[in-house]
């Protein structure tokens, strides 16, 4: 409690004080009654930053049902009392209902989105956005909105029809920080709707007006919402953004990504990981930018919202073109990916196998930088350990490993063992799996020809278990898989099995 | 050595074994040839192709590497190039984008969000009206208000330095409230409470 002492003080004044007349024994009461809630209020503080965006415990969960009348006069209007509130003419009551119609969207279960739109609320609202002498009624129906706008496409298209995408980029230069931040929030929902409104969006000017914002904001949690509606208008594919639209992103994204805040990361990884889906000159527009290097080192990040898009974002560029891939070998991903290829998540393992299957389509120069880091081992083991998705996106590392690979490098790859788990896996349900496993033995054994060892590798593959496995996929209901199971039998194992192949054919012709 | 010989190897059409059908053209003429038994490689050098090939009555050892120009296998060579055809388209479709195989059912972000009651929205950012402040701590090391506002029953923790700009009115009556008087202390006082301490 603050006090003060002053001196040279006239009756008159001290009369007029507040706490004249009380006793001491009230004052001491009021006084415990705020200390308390000083220090409620300091503890819920602290719940929530320790949530960091998490739905705040904060709030009253009897609030949240809709039969709690709360002390709050605007809490639990009906939709009628709303209506009338929201359409009269005095500005209070216009905010009285608007606000009270926020709250209901704003709870958590069921928010009555269609039933404050069925009664023709939503032009009110976008009347309200325009009214630059009422913030607080500004607020509140941009608040309103951005949850309809936050539902089934359908809800989102309300909003848009009513016409509120003009008043919401007017809003982003409104002086009011907590306005300017709600309509971020309502434009990125309407942007993630899909590539045609967040075309419709870049065409109504909304990229400088949301990129001015950068420049002079530092708080956070502002922050945050600027970098997720960029992230939306930065996404979808069919059609792609503009590339002018992305060419004008890209640098406020890359510096977002040098952000420390997680959540901003997050949000600008997915930014920099939808940039990325696309064909090589895609990426090679978010290549140029030399983000690599720090995308590299956030697939290290400790948490796995801002790890899982830095991956994915990854994966795409080495799906790219040999020297796109060189790059971000040359910025370090073979280190981090051994971790990444033991993480306990399964959809990691998964995500760093595709990464790799796509490295090692490479020249035998990457295929080499891949052996020498030591990740032979690691694959063998997801071969061997991973859950199928996991194993399927290994086998096609190993598959394409052989395909462009030296002899030599073949080699090392049967050695580790390679050979001996894709035999395993040929009893899978997935024709497809098997159709790549096949070629990946066929390309092996192409590569033993080139050093005459076809017979040693024959062998075994037979010791293996692998010429019984072949040998029964002849039998296959997919008509490629018997073909691939055929023809190798055929080229490799003819004078093993070829009485049997024999009487094989003999008996299906029939 | 390898010029010559490699001119030298034919094959007899009716023959099904190219590399017999050559050693038997081979055994016609003279000794000096040398008979390709079988391509085993190809690599491209200075925008020309090459094959490694195998010699008939050589070990491994001698195998060698020999400019697609200066070779007469055609047969051999097709043999080759269709064994390998396919892997090399194959190669060229190694890459596989996200869409086609590894993202299908993995992490996404939202791409919608409900702003819901109370989600962030403190202090003035609930963009409610302030009705006075009902207490003041600085324990965070920063001078904080307890707002109550208008229309509402959650009071909140503001900055100082926010309210003193936004509602400096509703400031100066917090500190008025709390304004509390003491008389001064006359000299005679003041003496007698020093001699005490003594």
């Amino acid at each position: 409690m603050i006090s003060f002492t002053c001196y040279n003080v006239t009756d008159d004044r001290f009369s007029k004080f507040k706490n004249k007349g009380k006793d001491s024994a009230k004052r001491r009461e009021k006084r415990i009654e705020v200390c308390v809630q000083l220090r409620k209020a300091q503890k819920d503080e602290e719940v929530c930053k320790r949530r960091n965006m998490s739905m705040s415990s904060v709030v009253d969960e009897e609030a949240l049902s809709p039969e709690y009348i709360s002390d709050e006069k605007v809490a639990s209007l009906s939709i009628e009392d709303i209506i009338k509130e929201v359409k009269s003419s005095c500005r209070e009551s216009q905010t009285r209902g608007c606000q009270a119609a926020r709250k209901l969207l704003s709870q958590e279960r069921n928010p009555p989105m269609k039933e404050i739109i069925d009664a023709g609320l939503l032009s009110c609202f976008v009347a309200f956005l325009g009214m630059d002498d009422e913030p607080s009624l500004q607020f509140e129906a941009a608040w309103a909105l951005t949850n309809i706008a936050s539902g089934t496409p359908w809800h989102t298209q309300q909003v848009v029809d009513h016409g509120a995408v003009q008043p919401f980029i007017s809003l982003l230069t409104s002086p009011h920080l907590h306005i300017r931040e709600q309509a971020v929030w309502a434009l990125g929902n309407i942007a993630g709707d899909g590539p045609h409104y967040r075309d419709a969006l870049i065409d109504c000017g909304v990229i400088p007006a949301i990129l001015a914002l950068t420049c002079s904001s530092l708080q956070v949690g502002y922050l945050r919402n600027i970098t997720w509606t960029i992230s939306n208008l930065c996404r979808n594919k069919n059609p792609f953004p503009p590339l002018s639209a992305v060419q004008q992103l890209l640098p406020c994204v890359t510096q977002l990504l040098h952000h420390s805040d997680q959540d901003i990361l997050c949000d600008s990884c997915w930014a920099i990981s939808y940039l990325t889906d696309g064909d090589n000159d895609r990426i090679d527009i978010v290549v140029k930018t030399g983000i690599v290097p720090r995308l590299v080192e956030l697939m290290g990040h400790d948490e796995l919202s801002v790890m899982t898009p830095a991956l994915r974002s990854i994966g795409n560029m080495v799906s790219g073109s040999d020297l796109q891939t060189q790059m971000v070998i040359d910025a370090g991903v073979l280190a981090m990916l051994p971790r990444l290829m033991r993480h306990p998540k399964a959809s990691v393992q998964k995500e760093a196998a595709w990464a790799l299957s796509n490295i090692v389509a490479g020249p035998c120069k990457q295929i080499q930088q891949v052996i020498t880091c030591g990740l032979l081992p690691l694959l063998v083991e997801l071969l061997r350990t991973g859950d199928f998705k996991t194993q399927r996106e290994a086998v096609w590392a190993v598959t394409n490993f052989t395909s462009g690979g030296t002899v030599e490098q073949v080699v090392q790859l049967v050695q580790s063992g390679a050979l001996e788990a894709i035999i395993d896996l040929l009893q899978v349900k997935d024709a497809k799996v098997i159709l790549v496993i096949l070629e990946a033995i066929n390309n092996m054994l192409l590569a033993a020809e080139k050093i005459r060892e076809t017979e040693k590798l024959t062998l075994l593959i037979e010791e293996m278990g692998g010429l019984d496995r072949i040998e029964m996929l002849q039998n296959h209901s997919n008509e490629m898989v018997y073909q691939a199971a055929h023809n190798l039998i055929e080229k490799y194992f003819a004078d093993v099995s070829e009485l049997y192949n024999a009487l094989q054919l003999s008996v299906t012709r029939v | 050595m390898a010029t010559v010989a490699g001119k030298k190897a034919k094959k007899a059409e009716e023959e099904e074994q190219p590399a017999a059908a050559a050693a038997a053209a081979a055994e016609e003429e003279e000794e000096e040839e040398y008979v390709v038994e079988k391509v085993l490689d190809r690599r491209v050098v200075k925008g020309k192709a090459e094959f490694l090939l195998k010699w008939k009555g050589f070990s491994d050892e001698d195998n060698t590497w020999e400019p697609e120009d200066n070779l007469d296998c055609p047969d051999l060579i097709a043999e080759y190039m269709q064994k390998h055809k396919e892997k090399e388209e194959k190669k060229k479709e190694g890459k596989r984008k996200a869409a086609s195989e590894a993202s299908g059912d993995s992490e996404e972000r939202g791409s919608k969000r409900k702003k819901e009651e109370g989600e962030k929205a403190r202090g003035f950012g609930r963009g409610l009206q302030p009705e006075r402040i009902i207490g003041a701590t600085d324990s965070s090391g920063e001078l904080m208000f307890l707002m109550k506002w208008k229309n509402s029953d959650e009071a909140d923790l503001v900055p100082a330095k926010e309210a003193n700009i936004k509602c400096p009115q509703v400031v100066i009556s917090f500190y008025e409230e709390r304004l509390t008087w003491h008389s001064y202390p006359t000299e005679e006082e003041e003496k007698k409470e020093e001699e005490k301490k003594d």
